[in-house]
């Protein structure tokens, strides 16, 4: 990140997204963490202790950017990256700013979208808000156009006073290639005598609306006249393919490996608004124009309401999404090109050999799939452990709501998890459930988040929950950090960045006064067993703070659990085959199957000790060894 | 088109796959090539299969390898191995693969099993076009550690010769990349020596 200018490093496309903030002299920085964005505002705050910029983990999405808008009114360059999914959160602030404006500071918003939902529950294209909030939205195909596309951005947003918007995915945002660095911006960001004119819509929404508009086509014909797109490949050819971000790179190794070099290729950055002359001149009189875009026919549709303009005569076949041509779900990569491009151009399937596709068939018959569970000693296991056991004992029985976070997982474990949406919606829907006993609803509401979770989304579901007398327990799953991106800080967390206060989530709970409230330990299963089972019979909101263990972020903080005692299974107790309860239904990583003894056996290197998993043997078989 | 070179690691979260993917790219850039990567996050730090794509010398080409195009196979645990050989590998594929095992949750738990060793090769060998197996086991009783796996797999992979980067990159690259340089120095010459004697054989 702090190398020289002129110098040509290995970047993933984050850092450099990273490094093309500093280099365009961008002076905040707030984000929310998620993947595949989280790199970019991680490399900033290492950043921040050489330079002088200011940078925060925010509580959400929306205060980001919110926040970065801010600072732009007041003249400081600002950028907010988030996933996905965090633009939903930020819309609403987005859909009302880009009429009012944002300032002379200029605002880059980064969000990185995730094709086939490797980290995410979706696989949205956010592109769409792009046109939804009438902005510009730029698609760098390289690490390289990731980190140069920054100050461009920067430059468009200064000059319109809109945000601008930068889309990246998860193959540019987690891949690394050679990045040629310039100079990182010297000059110091002060703010402003003013804070930005008027920001506000009102009483003219429809007017600044008008005004939006015209900014939009004006940027078009910047766009027109810019090098920003770039077309590659043979001259005068029947056949274009438009590509935008990764994808196009994906084009240009199809187009190699099948030999077909006379094809064109533009290489689309400026994907929204269009730049109309230019995609008029790249159709016209084609006979053929293949689009290769991540996740939804964006530019397709784009480029398809211009083609109505063109005389018929000039209109081309268009394949891409909307044909089926390129499959209209999941990730792309070279080889879902090569197809499209062999549908296309008439060319032969390869033929596969017999024998190979048998070799093939007997090799995946051996592969055993390696599921995500639970770390070793995961209190999250032992939550789900607990609630199982409590909904054994309540004849109703037990809807368990939840979201998002590393606790998601109990939706593979044994069912535990019922329900999972978005950030927050486990209270959300369980205080829309909590009200339905009139409607004949029997079984008892619980739903769980975790801390980070709790700030970022719960707050506003709880509050109704109090209010309407929602009748459902609340489990907040406290382990004082945001592990599943990575162990970020949140305002929960004990150990603070410097300037930061810890913002105690009982003390906020305790105000909200609900009907019951309790803190109890993840370690002790027994405990939270009665603990729950008492809380889900009272009426009411009741709420249960569990104290809640990170293993991952004990190992990182170089935690060793040598002073514990071991925790062994006796042989001579354990009922072996019969019973398999702690292998089976418990499933903590460190317990094995001793094949030979056909017993349980705790895996001494995996365990760390917790004894979470003694009561859990109905037969007494796991303890603690004798020191 | 330049002649691509391609390689895979292929293995379990927590093993250092990314680091070693980035060792790699360090050196081929040092040697003045322009490598790409692409990696898989998020389920890595939780035991699941990881995969580091690495092209040697790609320019702007797509992080991710395509099919019937992998060169190399450097196999950081077996059943990964041949999860990516069945994607990814052909007869112009040679993999170099630590046949140490991790066993999956559900094979611990003796839900599953986990496949023989020996299976796992001859599948391999069915697949690959060459295949080359080493038993860290000795530099992990040794050392007493297996975080010098990517050392000892990165000083089997430069005696091998099978790709163009060179011992000198590489260890400048583990010794500016990696972390404990003493002991990845130790189980790069191991894997070395080790390579060696296969070939002996
Ligand atoms: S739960 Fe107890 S008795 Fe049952 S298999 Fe495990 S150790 Fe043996
Ligand atoms: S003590 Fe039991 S629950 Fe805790 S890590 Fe060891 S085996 Fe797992």
């Amino acid at each position: 990140m702090e190398s020289s200018s002129g110098s040509k490093v290995l970047m993933s496309g984050n850092e450099a997204i990273a490094r093309g903030a500093l280099e365009a002299g961008i002076c905040f920085c707030a984000s929310y963490p998620g993947t595949p964005s989280t790199e970019i505002a991680a490399a900033l705050m290492k950043s921040s202790q050489n330079h002088d910029i200011y940078v925060e983990w925010s509580v959400n999405e929306k205060v980001a950017l919110e926040a970065c808008v801010a600072a732009s009114w007041a003249g400081i360059p600002a950028l907010c990256s988030m996933k996905s999914l965090g633009l939903n959160v930020a819309a609403d602030f987005l859909l009302n700013v880009n009429l009012s404006g944002t300032g002379a500071g200029g605002v880059v918003l980064v969000v990185c979208d995730d094709p086939r939902g490797h980290s995410s529950s979706n696989e949205q294209d956010s592109r769409f808000y792009a046109k939804a909030a009438y902005l510009p939205l730029l698609e760098p195909s390289t690490c390289q156009q990731a980190k140069d596309v920054i100050s461009i951005a920067l430059a468009l947003s200064q000059k319109h006073r809109i945000p601008v918007i930068v889309r990246s995915t998860t193959r540019l945002s987690h891949s690394r290639s050679v990045v040629k660095l310039r100079e990182i911006a010297s000059a110091t960001c002060t703010t402003s005598e003013e804070l930005a004119n008027a920001p506000y819509n009102v009483p003219n929404p429809h007017l600044k609306h008008q005004e939006l508009g015209m900014k939009l086509k004006e940027i078009a014909q910047d766009f027109e006249k810019s090098k920003l797109n770039s077309v590659s490949g043979g001259e005068n050819t029947d056949t274009l393919i438009i590509a935008s971000g990764v994808a196009f790179r994906y084009t240009k190794e199809a187009v190699d490996l099948l030999n077909i070099p006379s094809v064109q290729i533009v290489n689309l950055l400026t994907s929204h608004p269009l730049p109309q002359k230019d995609v008029v001149d790249w159709i016209k009189n084609r006979q053929k124009v293949l689009f290769v875009e991540e996740v939804d026919p964006f530019i397709e549709d784009g480029v398809l309401a211009i083609a109505a303009e063109l005389h018929l005569d000039e209109i081309p076949t268009f394949s891409g999404k909307r044909n089926g041509v390129v499959p209209f779900f999941g990730e792309l990569d070279t080889n879902t090109v090569m197809d499209a491009l062999r549908s296309i151009q008439g060319i032969p399937q390869k033929h596969q050999d017999e024998q190979d596709l048998n070799t093939l068939k007997l090799a995946r018959q051996m592969l055993i799939p390696r599921r995500l569970t639970f770390c070793a000693g995961c209190t999250h296991r032992n939550v789900y452990w607990a609630l199982g056991r409590v909904k054994r004992r309540i004849k109703e029985g037990l809807i368990v709501t939840g979201d998002i976070g590393c606790y998601s997982l109990g939706v593979f474990y044994n069912e535990a998890m019922n329900t999972m949406q978005a950030m927050g919606s486990g209270i959300g829907t369980a205080s829309g459930l909590g009200q339905l006993e009139r409607f004949g609803l029997k079984q008892k509401v619980v739903t769980v988040a975790g801390d980070s979770t709790f700030f970022h989304a719960c707050l506003p579901g709880l509050v109704n929950a109090k209010h309407k007398n929602a009748n459902m327990t609340f489990l907040i799953l406290d382990n004082s950090t945001t592990a599943m991106t990575g162990f970020q800080p949140n305002p929960g967390t004990s150990k603070q960045r410097l300037g930061n206060t810890v913002v105690s989530i009982e003390s906020i709970v305790r105000a909200i006064e609900p009907s019951h409230f309790e803190i109890i330990n993840a370690v002790d299963i027994d405990a939270m067993i009665e603990t729950i089972h008492k809380a889900v019979e009272i009426d009411g909101l009741k709420v249960i703070l569990v104290n809640s263990v990170c293993r991952l972020e004990e190992q990182r903080l170089g935690k060793t659990h040598e002073e514990f005692s071991r925790v062994v299974v006796d042989i001579n107790l354990c009922k072996g085959e019969n019973c398999r309860i702690c292998t089976d239904q418990f499933s903590c990583l460190a317990i094995g199957w001793n094949e030979n003894l056909k017993k349980a056996e705790v895996i001494e290197n995996l365990c760390i000790r917790c004894g979470a998993c003694i009561p859990v043997c109905p037969h007494d078989a796991i303890k603690g060894a004798e020191p | 088109m330049k002649n691509q070179y391609n390689i895979l690691i292929a293995g379990v979260g927590g093993q250092g796959n990314l680091v070693c993917g980035c060792v790699l790219a360090e050196a081929a850039l040092q040697q003045g090539l322009t490598p790409t990567t692409g990696e898989t996050f998020g389920a890595s730090r939780r035991g699941g299969t990881v995969l580091t794509h690495l092209r040697l010398d790609a320019d702007d080409l797509g992080p991710l390898i395509p099919r019937e195009q992998l060169d190399l196979l450097l196999g950081l645990e077996p059943l990964e191995s041949l999860r990516a050989a069945v994607d990814l590998a052909t007869s112009r594929t040679t993999a170099i693969i630590s046949m140490t095992k991790i066993e999956t949750p559900e094979s611990i738990a003796g839900k599953v099993k986990y496949p023989e060793i020996t299976e796992i090769k001859r599948s391999l060998r069915a697949i690959c076009g060459k295949v080359y197996s080493l038993d860290p086991g000795r530099i992990f009783a040794e050392t007493g550690t297996r975080r010098a796996l990517n050392a000892y797999m990165l000083g089997a992979m430069v005696t091998s010769g099978v790709t163009s980067l060179t011992e000198e990159h590489i260890l400048r690259a583990i010794q500016t990349t990696l972390k404990e340089w003493d002991l990845n120095r130790v189980a790069f010459e191991a894997g070395k020596k080790d390579f060696r004697s296969l070939v002996d054989l």
